[in-house]
């Protein structure tokens, strides 16, 4: 390859990365610039993306008019324990599946592709007399638990990858030096494992985080209610919306995911890069 | 390494004094002997939410023995988080809904019948014709409360200067007047209408009955049948020819919510569009300042003014304990004082008739008057009470009136779909 066609090359690349990140954010951006906008703006026939009278009445008759505070309290609660549980729990399941390949293992590999499959509503009723069996409907706990459920089967197959992604050959060389299994794990995989652990735990608090129908279906006092429950109520029926504080309260659910992202991104890389040169 | 061992612990620690008071709540009644009844609204505007609440208070006041807490619900998925709530035995006493949901819930039994429930006040004051919408076999399931009729919403400038007729509910425009109407008002860049129809089959269904359309028909055996004559063609024709043969309906509308139209109408791009009634409110909020506007009749023909509408309904839970107690909380909320305050926050018409005459539904402003006059002439929309009527929709009607309207089909196809296609989706419902 030529160095001009190395170059055009390379031009393409990032022209495409630049449409990408564009297609990436333009709603986003799209969502800042409508919730700081008045109403009589938002009906516009030829919308700005900058607001020409920016305003943050959207923010105040958001939290006036619903409890978003509290809706996020306990939204990170659910979050937060169901990620941190399904990672405790997916974490020594994917390094049996990973490490001990048989029969077993395989099917369970299998199970965990398939149930991924199952419809939310296909499942709802039945769990929701499960959960009322257990006294734990109308409780942020069932829902962490549903959460946990519903996003370990995904947690484990993605961090048995993780695990398989880490070469044998430095637990054999941890052994030839006397560590026993226990010290392994702790040691040398655990370690190099957590970028996975973290990106899986990221994975698992999005989901919680962003879950609407459970919430929906299992709590039922305002109380309880998580912020995608509460963003609904910005809807009306047939598509109808308070468009203005329906963007703002929504902007505002975006940013801990957001900020989460940007805190640990740098630590997610990092940790790849120490397990690539130690293989 | 001490430090994350203290973080994880501080985090656990949260975690757990968040948790303690996360655990589910207790029986509905209390000690005491007070009956607790939860009423699960879909009001989501602020005015009606407000109204709403305000009722549960002023009702709490009055009636310590009866306690009611106001639960806010949503429109989002309200059927399926109904549907698993009744069938786990954990429905609200009260249930805010809309009379074209109801069937499978009347017909499963989850709900209560109420005509023994209500007093003969509440049944007297709701006209028969909103009655039959909340009736599912011999049953009432729900009382309708609020219905919401399409109107014209206009752009009184551009239409004053065109210098056509304006309608008024008694003398309202025919289709071919319309017609005639929207060619007069097109302009370069500028349509006499814009049909917002992403969905575009209640809206053919419900302004059908204006030219005497019906499109499903009862049989002696009761079953329901697809036909689609002349009357039925008139609506769905009009607006087809508007789009593709006359273009004074803009074609990019087709597509469109109700909400997407306003910006190109506030804009002067529309000079009117079909919106819901309580669409006015947008139009309060988002006009430009000085943006003149009116609400006009939706066109008539040989069913006159008639419409279809699907009121929204206050039923109670068939396992409710409290179903007597549900039903007094019902006819309170619904006092004709109290539903003009219901309408008037959801901007929607009543069904009672002493709210409906109330003066502040007949003002000018904001075109209360015009929705107010076209109350009487709103019928049960045609498909809610046939089975299978979600499955014709989605499968058979939405994707062929949505290629009629773009001109991709003539109307022998659209017929033949709607009804061949469509009559055999129906027959496996009606065995």
């Amino acid at each position: 390859m030529s160095l001009r066609t190395g170059r055009t090359a390379r031009a393409g690349q990032y022209a495409a990365l630049v449409c990408y990140l564009v297609f990436l954010a333009f709603p986003f951006l799209w969502l800042i610039s409508t919730a700081f906008k008045p109403a009589r703006e938002l009906g516009s026939l030829h919308p700005t993306w900058i607001p020409e009278n920016p305003t943050l009445d959207n923010f105040r008759q958001a939290f006036d008019e619903q409890p978003l505070l509290r809706a996020a309290a306990n939204s990170l609660t659910a979050a937060l324990c169901a990620a941190l549980i399904a990672v405790v729990i997916a974490t020594p399941m994917a390094y049996v599946m990973a490490r001990h390949r048989n029969r077993l293992s395989t099917a369970a590999t299998g199970w965990v592709v398939i149930s991924q499959a199952f419809p939310f509503v296909l499942v709802i009723i039945p769990l929701f007399l499960v959960l009322k069996n257990l006294h734990l409907i109308n409780s942020l706990w069932g829902l962490i638990l549903v959460y946990v459920v519903w996003s370990l089967p995904f947690a484990l197959w993605m961090l048995a990858g993780y695990v398989r992604a880490v070469p044998p050959e430095l637990e054999e060389a941890a052994a030839v030096d006397g560590a026993g299994k226990g010290r392994i794990i702790v040691s040398v995989v655990a370690p190099l494992l957590a970028p996975g652990i973290v990106a899986t735990g990221l994975f698992a608090f999005i989901t919680a985080w962003n879950e609407f129908f459970f919430a929906l279906v299992l709590l039922k006092t305002p109380e309880k209610q998580t912020l995608p429950v509460v963003l609904t109520h910005f809807l009306g029926a047939e598509g109808v919306a308070d468009l203005g504080p329906l963007a703002a309260a929504a902007f505002l659910a975006t940013l801990p995911s957001l900020v989460l992202f940007a805190v640990i991104q740098k630590r997610i890389t990092g940790g790849l890069t120490a397990g690539a040169v130690k293989h | 390494m001490r430090r994350p061992y203290a973080v994880t612990t501080a985090v656990i620690t949260a975690l757990t004094l968040l948790l303690a008071g996360c655990s589910g709540g207790g029986g509905r009644d209390t000690e005491d002997g007070t009956v607790r009844l939860s009423f699960q609204s879909l009001a989501w505007q602020k005015e009606s939410v407000d109204a709403n609440k305000e009722l549960v208070r002023e009702w709490n006041a009055a009636h310590p023995g009866i306690q009611v807490d106001y639960v806010q619900g949503s429109w989002d998925n309200v059927h399926d988080q109904l549907l698993t709530a009744f069938e786990g035995g954990e429905a609200p006493d009260i249930i805010h809904d809309a009379s074209d949901d109801l069937a499978d819930f009347a017909y499963g039994g989850y709900l209560a019948d109420l005509r023994t429930l209500l007093p003969d006040r509440l049944k007297k004051d709701i006209p028969q014709q909103s009655w039959s919408t909340a009736t599912f076999g011999d049953g009432v399931y729900g009382v309708p409360f609020l219905q919401e009729p399409k109107v014209l919403i206009a752009n009184t400038k551009i239409l004053e200067s065109s210098g056509v007729r304006m309608p008024t509910p008694a003398k309202p425009w025919s289709w071919a007047e319309f017609r005639q109407v929207t060619e007069k008002l097109t302009k370069k860049g500028a349509y006499g209408v814009a049909w917002p129809l992403k969905e575009p089959v209640s809206v053919t269904l419900n302004l059908g009955l204006s030219a005497g359309g019906q499109v499903f028909h009862r049989g002696a055996d009761g079953k329901a049948v697809v036909r689609f004559g002349e009357d039925d063609q008139v609506m769905p024709r009009t607006v087809r020819d508007q789009v593709n043969s006359e273009g004074s309906a803009a074609r990019t509308a087709l597509g469109m919510g109700g909400s997407d139209t306003l910006p190109g109408f506030f804009g002067g791009k529309y000079a009117m569009v079909p919106l819901g009634f309580s669409y006015r409110q947008q139009v309060v909020e988002q006009a430009p300042k000085g943006f003149d506007w009116t609400v006009l009749p939706t066109p008539a023909g040989d069913g006159g003014l008639a419409q279809g509408v699907s009121p929204q309904t206050l039923s109670v839970a068939e396992d409710s304990p409290h179903k007597e107690e549900a039903a007094q909380f019902i006819d309170f909320l619904l006092r004709p004082a109290n539903m003009v305050r219901l309408a008037k926050g959801d901007w929607m018409l009543p069904t009672g008739t002493e709210a409906l005459a109330d003066p502040a539904l007949h003002t000018t402003e904001n075109g209360w008057a015009t929705g107010a006059a076209l109350a009487r002439a709103l019928r049960p929309a045609p498909a809610q009470s046939v089975r299978g009527y979600p499955e014709w929709k989605d499968k058979v009607a939405t994707p062929a009136l949505q290629e009629y309207y773009s001109g991709a089909i003539d109307t022998k196809e659209l017929k033949k779909r709607l009804v061949e296609d469509g009559n055999r989706v129906l027959a496996r419902y009606q065995r």
